[in-house]
């Protein structure tokens, strides 16, 4: 029986052989097991990481392509260029004029979308298996030829100043989010948002759009993931004919500042029209590949994780001072936040929902949880991971996600084994040590001005003058 | 009891789930798929908000969603408890034609969920104070909805388009009409509507043509056969004239605009014509929409038209969220666009482009079972012509650009528009009403009308 791996050294050999220069080369790196089924790790002369997934249940392939780069590699000043430059990668390119990028892709029924955050960026295509050729062609031709001009750079920075006001400025909870971040760290580039700040997003000239695009858009900073019915071998050629030209870059050496140590609370009010007051609760977590993380995040299910959680049960259902609870565990490269929040209820106020939360926390910092409600958490764990594997889209997003942030493209697998071994007395460690009331953050949302007393019957007005 | 016989419903290989009948009269459909270790499962009513009765709308809703109160040997938390620690997850979905309970867990323990599912369906017992909190959580669900500018925009033009009409009804009800609900409401609802006949259950991923039919069985075992409720919805209609409702909400820096009319019907034998043109005309990324407002222009993140299906005539919607100083601009182009796609159509060029994406990009409507069960469902519940999924790509390569234009001149009638703009009306009515010709009517509500 033939060696699965050493068959594609091979193979990989014979392609460089057999190749013009200007091809670049390939070489293979290995499988990793990703549950039942096999990641192949390649890559190319010039760096870029191809992960390939052959998943052939459906006539259709995920293409991602994730680069190493989102708002923490921005300076005060410069905020939101990451996730403005995505947006500028939809434009135009030395052979695609403005439009075509899309068109091409859509006339071919495919689904193309990106996304920014603060440890990476991402660029993806859903498209039909016999395109596949189409999204390597197009993501290689960004990645290398894009056109950058002050009319398409302002544009875009309308287009993108619109989406702050609909996300954030008009968005309440995504305005407390917002000053929650900025609040909790005062050090760490966590500590903007990644839309940007306003001024900043406005101020952005084609030069700084050109020199981010030299800076991180470079093969070396790249990982392409493909899952879905492809011919691996034929698909490793078309990106090798398709990338392997580009040249790799220097990437410079992050210039990120740790964030010190929390030791005082901070408490902050927000002012907004808004329905009811909001609480929102944010503790220094750990990072993504912190063991703690899993832990976390299992606490986190006991806490917030549905309507059974304790949380949820004591404040939505038994006294019914808030509309909702939620708790999330930042899955950032470097330590985050775990954050916590709830929505009053009517006339309910956040002062009677913060001792609640104060008594759950401090009863898993006393007390372990029970094996009941251990395993109702690591259930609900089990269950969203593999709804997250339920199409090749969400393959490719964890694959590219865990390799971006971890260098893991199975951790998604790793992490279920992991809730698995959690114990009771793991999630009591947790609670101590992160839970701890002297560092954390607090911002209270307050509805102002009150919720118009209007009576709810339309108020005529005469109609404008009929025009022509 | 089990099912009767099993067959298979023509069309496309693949495009259709397995349909079988329940000895009770249910009819259950079934996507089979191995790739994951999960099942859904889907029990859906043949009816939905459209039912309610006056005063008492989001009935349907408040009561499926008082299946997870208590039943026999179970209260409201131990059956939370259950389900998580199950691995499962489980939800109500209402519109106007169906009201379904959705469900998924982990496949290892399909035995033991589809028992107490069973138990929860076959006994349930409305405990009375549950159903009062129940109502306290979902007004106050109601209130903080408010907070979505787009969830205001879009209440305000379903309540308004079709005034007078179920579809004008918000399948989650209203804070008095949900106060109004008594136990005695959702008996009756469940005893009526909750019954055999009046049940489509699906079953999508890990779970066998073999175990299905029992499954489904076991699940009904406690509801009676009853009957199927009648559709009795008439076409829904709307006041002519051009019309201008600004939803009036402090300190917005931006707008959210709807543009409406009366749209399509899945039974038209225009429907598939209109819906390939709407998707020229604002359907995608490089939609006309699209190109004029965001890509040429910047005003807004985002601009789009849907049609919406339903079994009768349902809405058509064009929507855009420009900032305040653009709303007016904004609007009149939006205005333009459709006027002159109304009137002008669209071009064969046109066309093709679109059929090419719409053929192709069929891939991702059926790439999982999940997606299979539902067009399925949709079939069955919202009454949709039985080859409305399986012959969609037929019927889409058999629009020509004629039968697009025609489709859409004839059933958009441009006279007859409700223009909805949330927004601090202070700062924007002046501009949006002159920028509206023919207005017949202006109106200003404060954001937290009902």
């Amino acid at each position: 029986m033939s060696d699965p791996a050493a068959t594609r050294h091979a193979w990989a050999e014979q392609a460089n052989a057999t190749a013009k220069q200007e091809h670049g080369t390939i070489h293979y790196e290995g499988a990793v097991a990703f549950g039942g089924e096999t990641v192949h790790r390649y890559r190319l002369g010039n760096g870029l990481v191809v992960l390939v997934l052959v998943d052939a249940s459906a006539p259709i392939v995920a293409y991602h392509t994730w680069f190493n780069v989102g708002s923490r590699h921005e300076h005060p000043g410069k905020t939101g260029l990451a996730h403005l430059f995505e947006h500028l990668m939809f434009g135009e390119t030395e052979k695609l004029k403005a439009g075509v990028f899309d068109r091409k892709l859509e006339e071919s029924g495919a689904e193309t979308n990106a996304a920014t955050w603060v440890d990476w960026t991402y660029y993806h295509e859903l498209i039909p298996a016999d395109r596949v050729r189409l999204a390597i062609t197009l993501e290689a031709e960004r990645m290398q030829h894009l056109v950058l001009r002050e009319p398409q750079v302002a544009s875009e920075k309308d287009v993108v100043a619109n989406e702050r006001r609909y996300r954030v400025d008009d968005d309440v909870e995504g305005l407390a989010n917002e000053l929650l971040y900025k609040t909790a760290f005062v050090r760490h580039p966590y500590q903007w948002p990644t839309i940007g700040w306003m001024d900043d997003i406005k101020g952005f000239s084609p030069e700084d759009c050109v020199a981010f695009y030299r800076t991180y858009y470079a093969p070396n900073n790249a990982t392409v993931v493909v899952v879905g019915d492809v011919k691996e071998r034929a698909l490793l050629v078309s990106i090798r004919d398709a990338y392997g030209a580009i040249p790799g870059q220097t990437i410079p050496a992050e210039d990120v500042s740790p964030e010190p140590p929390q030791i005082d609370e901070r408490r902050l009010e927000l002012r907004k029209p808004t329905a009811s007051e909001k609480l929102l609760i944010a503790f220094k977590g750990p990072a993504l590949g912190d063991a703690d993380h899993t832990t976390m995040t299992v606490l986190s299910e006991v806490l917030f994780g549905g309507r059974a959680s304790r949380l949820y049960r004591a404040l939505v259902v038994e006294k019914e001072l808030a509309i909702d609870v939620r708790g999330w565990v930042s899955t950032f490269r470097d330590p985050g936040l775990f954050e916590c929040g709830a929505t009053a209820r009517g006339a309910h106020t956040v002062d009677q929902i913060l001792p609640v939360f104060d008594e759950a926390f401090a009863r898993v910092r006393a007390d372990v949880v029970s094996e009941e409600e251990l395993a109702r958490a690591k259930a609900r764990l089990e269950l969203g991971s593999l709804q997250a594997l339920e199409t090749v889209s969400g393959k490719a997003e964890q694959i590219g996600f865990f390799e971006t942030v971890l260098g893991e493209p199975a951790h998604a697998f790793r992490r279920v084994e992991a809730y698995r071994r959690v114990t009771a007395s793991d999630l009591r460690r947790v609670a101590r040590r992160y839970l701890v009331d002297g560092s954390r953050t607090v911002l209270r949302v307050m509805p102002e001005p009150a919720p118009s007393a209007a009576p709810a019957v339309p108020s005529p007005v005469p109609p404008a003058p009929a025009t022509p | 009891m089990t099912a009767v016989r099993t067959r298979t419903r023509a069309g496309s290989p693949g495009a259709s789930p397995t349909r079988f009948d329940l000895a009770g009269g249910a009819l259950a459909l079934l996507e089979t798929s191995h790739d994951v270790p999960l099942v859904s499962i889907v029990i859906a009513l043949r009816c939905g908000s459209a039912v309610d009765p006056p005063g008492k709308t989001g009935l349907a809703r408040l009561a499926m969603r008082m299946l997870r109160r208590g039943c026999e040997g179970f209260s409201s938390e131990q059956i939370d408890f259950r389900i998580d620690v199950l691995g499962a997850e489980m939800a109500v979905d209402t519109s106007h034609s169906t009201v379904a309970v959705h469900a998924q867990l982990i496949a290892r323990n399909l035995d033991a969920f589809v028992g107490l599912v069973a138990t929860m369906l076959g006994t349930p017992t409305f405990p009375a104070e549950e159903l009062e909190r129940l109502k306290r959580e979902s007004v106050a669900e109601i209130v903080e909805a408010r907070d979505s500018d787009r969830a205001v925009a879009q209440k305000a033009m379903q309540r308004t388009l079709f005034e007078g009409h179920p579809y004008s009804l918000s399948s989650g009800g209203t804070v008095p009409s949900v106060q109004n609900i008594t136990r005695e409401d959702v008996v009756a609802f469940y005893e009526r509507y909750v019954v055999q006949r009046n049940i489509v259950i699906g079953f999508a991923g890990d779970v066998t043509a073999a175990k299905a039919p029992a499954i489904g069985a076991r699940l009904l075992a406690g509801l009676p056969e009853g009957e199927a409720a009648p559709d009795t919805v008439p076409e829904p209609t709307m006041r002519p004239g051009r019309r201008l409702l600004v939803v009036d909400k402090p300190e917005r820096t931006q707008t959210q605009i709807l543009v409406g009319t009366r749209g399509t019907a899945p039974h038209d034998e225009d429907h598939v014509p209109f819906v390939v043109s709407n998707s020229v005309f604002g359907g995608t990324f490089t939609s006309r929409l699209m190109k004029e407002i965001r890509s040429k222009r910047g005003w807004s993140y985002g601009a789009s038209a849907r049609a919406g299906v339903d079994r009768r005539r349902q809405s058509w919607v064009l929507w855009t969220f420009p900032a305040a100083e653009d709303a007016g601009p904004c609007l009149k182009l939006s205005i333009e666009l459709m006027d002159a796609w109304v009137d002008g159509g669209v071009t064969p060029r046109e066309i093709a482009f679109i059929q090419r994406f719409l053929v192709r990009s069929h891939a991702f409507d059926i790439d999982t079972a999940t997606k299979r069960l539902h067009q399925g469902l949709d079939v069955e519940c919202l009454s949709l012509p039985a080859d409305y999924f399986s012959a969609w790509t037929e019927k889409v390569r058999a629009v020509t650009p004629e039968s697009a234009s025609t489709a859409v001149k004839s059933r958009l009638h441009t006279d007859d528009l409700l223009v909805v703009v949330v927004g601090t009306a202070a700062q924007v009515l002046e501009p949006l009403r002159s920028v509206v010709p023919r207005l017949s009517e202006v109106s200003v509500v404060p954001f937290d009308a009902e």
